[in-house]
């Protein structure tokens, strides 16, 4: 993937991108003296945000990008299509039989 | 070659579905009935009322295809298949595009209900494709 590639599915702009690694450190200043008053990692008094969310903000914003391009699809078909490429192919293809049988026995 | 909504499915597709379509040149092809005898699955030949079947516990999930609506002939499309991983294996898999095109042509109400949800995937894989 190349950067412009990686910047756009992070919907981050190439200006923020390079203000961001010219900085020494990118996180406020109070949360730096803060953690310095504690004399503890600026790190630890930062609550990430889970990684499944980051995932699913990601997959919202590229599934936006689809529909931009392809104003007469739907979101639900293809956010769901985003979500099974994270899966590998056969787990896919599980889910699929799987959801159609128990269809069937209804 | 996988066909229908289980080469849709492995593609990415959100479709469910109750087998396998597999699309076959020729079913006199001895390496089939090799692999069917391998996982206790035997092939039962079409008679004037049915259509070529599989029987056997392990193989219940493959439909036989022969020819599919609107596309070219085996020997044409195979090139054009995608190649799909499952565990150790590479299979040849239908693309999304002329799965979509074989709906359109067989006009089936199950076809024209499926079709939106396909139309849907394909332009999500190619957006996703061009990055």
């Amino acid at each position: 993937m190349s950067l412009q590639a990686f910047l756009d599915s992070a919907g981050v702009s190439r200006t923020a991108y390079y203000s961001l690694i010219r900085k020494n450190s990118i996180l406020p200043r109070s949360v730096q003296a803060m953690a310095g008053m504690l004399g503890v990692a600026s790190s630890s008094i930062l609550e990430e945000e889970p990684p499944a969310a980051r995932r699913a903000q990601a997959l919202v914003r590229e599934a936006r990008s689809v529909l931009t391009l392809n104003p007469r699809a739907t979101f639900d078909n293809v956010w769901h299509t985003l979500v099974l490429l994270d899966d590998p192919p056969i787990e896919r293809l599980r889910r699929s039989l799987l959801r159609g049988r128990t269809h069937d026995l209804h | 070659m996988i066909v229908g909504l289980a080469a849709a499915a492995l593609q990415g597709a959100p479709a469910v579905t109750q087998d396998i379509d597999l699309w076959f040149e020729d079913l006199g092809d001895r390496r089939m009935h090799e692999a069917l005898a391998r996982v206790g699955g035997i092939y039962v030949p079409p008679t004037a009322t049915t259509p070529p079947m599989f029987a056997g516990k392990n193989v219940a999930l493959f439909d036989i295809v022969l020819t599919m609506h609107g596309l070219r002939d085996f020997g044409r499309e195979l090139p054009h298949a995608r190649k799909v991983r499952i565990g150790g294996t590479t299979v040849r898999v239908l693309s999304l595009e002329r799965i979509i095109a074989s709906k359109k042509a067989a006009n089936r109400e199950k076809d024209r209900l499926i079709l939106p949800v396909l139309e849907d995937a394909w332009a999500t894989l190619k957006v996703r494709r061009k990055k």
